[in-house]
């Protein structure tokens, strides 16, 4: 792999590609599994988004915080949190992250600076002030960057946030990943503004709008937002634009999508062939190179879903605790 | 028959990555449609009747119209009737080339572009013999000149009118293209960048770098972005036969340095080895092996060793409304003077 003209060494292009690999089987086999009936509760795929969470992420390491969405098991896998515990937490057993308690929207893993995927839409943005806060107080040059939809762009949460974070030029990114639908409802109907960048300005921030499903192209902008919040720059608004694979939630018929509208964003804007693409026509790696990853990711994912299958239920003396946190 | 105007405004335009790493602006919609509402006015001080605009769902032509039912209310400003173009909208660059392709078809005396030099270029590649009048909105901008859009309106009516004739009132351009393996031209307005990166990435340039070749179709040393580079080194007018080729090298090697602006509050030491003047219609082979290309300071297209590259200057390549000559013309012949006759 001696032939690498990309902005990221050999190692890392692998494991971005492992990534997004990874949370695109995590998510194809949950959609399988659901069908059966033994997951509880709901669950909100990230397939097809995966150059989002990933591109954003290589820029981070545990010191830097996120908080996420509905959707975030692509965010958690792209933060680092184990795959086998995110599996059995959303299978609802005691091995998982947060001890099987918590579900597909509430994975957490602060030990990797996952602070929670979120049932509630925009309640993310305050977290991540304050923790971009605290991580200002701590000295540790640490970011955080808050996920959220193109419907919950329009919540009151996000806007303050991103006030908050404006006045008290926190380092904080904002990241829309904007697939065009709120639940159910098109950007089209219920936004006023036809990109999320124009409302940054308002609140005296830099916002970029990107290809969500170019990899590269989220990893170079997030870079530098990233790279100037670190410094004390402030914070940014980036805006993806995505497409989902599935629906709003496992079950949900997507009636309001338009006929083949699935099978088009598959076929020619699926990040992962388009990373592979790339990568390969510059010579930088070979097909066998991601054809042995992808072997490697299918394990992995097997393995999680057996382990979890398998593991015990939480005790009903468990339902107590863990529901606050001490100070 | 009163003159038709085609209006493409493409909301899309302006949201890259230069406002992280430079100062760029931000035009919102609600600003760009009051720019369509000026220039609008000034279309119908000129006895345009009839404008056609590209559709698009940023809102901007309901933000438009809007404004010009207000002003109809107060009974104090006259408007074109404002009709949009049958197409479907992508939200995407295409969108321009869709829409100068069809007003191109439809006969338009001229075409009002807003936008930056992205716009411009896609709407300069299918407005075949239509005219084209820029109103800069976008971020680095050296195509578009910035001027007040009302007369920019008022110039375009009276060209397409016939009031001032195309001798006068129209220039011609210079246009760059790019051919990767023979292949469809791609083309530049203003410059062609060659850069060491070998990805498109944020599509922006301001990894300095990586900068490695310049062609320029024109040189203004008042302009920003890739083309200022040239214009601090030797200016090349609109209106001259040929253009300008450097080759850059990291500031820390080359032999000498120009302090460049190379995006808006962005001012970056640039290495150049040598230039020379590019002549018109002779294709050029660079001499960088791979990388990616920039059009009018974009990554747009990537190639490999294996790959030819030419890089030729077209002169007369489209035609532009020259609103300063118009308008001066105007003046002189007092086409925009009446009588009074209560006071004769």
């Amino acid at each position: 792999m001696s032939n690498n003209p990309f902005p990221l060494s050999s190692e890392d292009l692998m494991r971005a590609y492992r990534t997004m690999r990874t949370i695109r089987d995590f998510e194809e086999r949950l959609h399988v599994e659901f069908a059966k009936g033994d997951i509880p509760g709901f669950v909100h795929l990230y397939a097809g988004e995966e150059a989002c969470a990933t591109g954003i992420m290589m820029h981070l390491t545990d010191i830097d915080r996120i908080a996420s969405t509905h959707r975030g098991h692509g965010h958690c896998i792209a933060k680092g949190v184990d795959v086998h515990e995110m599996m059995a937490e959303i299978y609802g057993k005691a091995t998982g992250s947060c001890r099987g308690k918590g579900g597909s929207m509430h994975i957490a893993d602060l030990s990797k600076g996952m602070m929670g995927a979120n049932g509630i839409l925009g309640a993310g943005a305050p977290l991540i002030c304050g923790a971009a806060l605290a991580s200002r107080f701590r000295g540790d040059r640490g970011v955080g960057i808050t996920f959220f939809g193109d419907g919950a762009a329009n919540q009151g949460t996000v806007l303050e946030s991103m006030n908050l974070a404006a006045a008290w030029n926190l380092p904080v990114i904002f990241v829309v990943e904007n697939n065009g639908y709120a639940e159910s409802t098109s950007v089209e109907y219920a936004t006023a503004v036809d990109s999320y960048v124009d409302r940054a300005s308002g609140f005296g921030m830099p916002g970029v709008t990107v290809d969500g499903m170019d990899f590269f192209a989220v990893h170079e902008a997030a870079g530098e937002m990233i790279a100037r919040a670190r410094d004390g720059g402030g914070p940014a608004l980036l805006e993806c634009n995505v497409a989902r694979f599935f629906g709003h939630f496992e079950g949900d018929a997507q009636t309001y999508k338009a006929k083949g509208e699935n099978d088009y964003n598959r076929e020619n804007r699926d990040c992962l062939k388009i990373f592979r693409d790339r990568v390969c026509d510059a010579g930088a790696a070979t097909r066998h190179d991601f054809a042995l990853i992808d072997l490697e990711v299918a394990s992995l994912i097997d393995a999680a879903v057996i382990s979890a299958k398998n593991a015990a239920l939480p005790q009903a003396r468990e339902l107590l605790t863990d529901v606050y946190v001490a100070y | 028959m009163p003159p038709k105007v085609g209006v493409i405004a493409n909301p899309i335009s302006g949201r890259d990555i230069r406002r992280v790493i430079a100062k760029a602006n931000s035009l919102q919609i609600a600003d760009r449609a009051n720019i369509v509402v000026r220039l609008l006015a000034g279309l119908a001080a000129c006895g345009v009747e009839d404008v056609v605009m590209m559709p698009e769902r940023g809102g901007l032509a309901g933000h438009a119209l809007r404004q010009m039912a207000q002003s109809a209310v107060r009974g104090n400003a006259r408007f074109p009737s404002v009709s949009f173009i049958e197409m479907p909208v992508t939200g995407t660059a295409a969108d321009s080339r869709i829409a100068a392709k069809a007003m191109s078809a439809m006969d338009v005396g001229a075409i009002i572009v807003l936008g930056g030099d992205g716009t411009h270029r896609a709407v300069a590649a299918e407005c075949g013999a239509t005219p084209i009048a820029g109103v800069s909105t976008g971020t680095n901008n050296a195509f578009p000149e910035i001027r007040e859009p009302t007369i920019t309106g008022y110039a375009t009516g009276l060209v397409a009118s016939g009031a001032v004739p195309k001798e006068i009132g129209l220039k011609p351009n210079k246009w760059l293209e790019v051919r990767i393996d023979g292949g469809p031209a791609e083309i530049a307005l203003v410059d062609v960048a060659l850069v060491s990166q070998q990805n498109l990435g944020a599509r922006a340039l301001w990894r300095t770098e990586t900068f490695r070749e310049l062609y320029v179709a024109f040189a203004d040393p008042q302009l920003i972005g890739m083309s200022a580079i040239a214009g601090l080194i030797e200016p090349v007018g609109r209106d001259e036969r040929h253009g300008l080729m450097l080759r850059l090298a990291p500031a820390s090697v080359a032999p000498l340095v120009v302090q460049a602006p190379i995006a808006p509050g962005l001012v970056e030491p640039i290495g150049v080895e040598q230039w020379r003047r590019l002549p018109a219609g002779q294709p050029i082979a660079p001499d960088l092996a791979a990388g990616s290309i920039a059009l009018d300071g974009e990554r747009e297209l990537t190639f490999h060793s294996r790959q030819n590259v030419s890089i030729r200057l077209v002169e007369n390549a489209f035609d532009t409304i020259d609103v300063a000559a118009v308008m001066r013309f105007a003046a002189t012949k007092g086409l925009l003077r009446e009588r009074n006759k209560a006071c004769v």
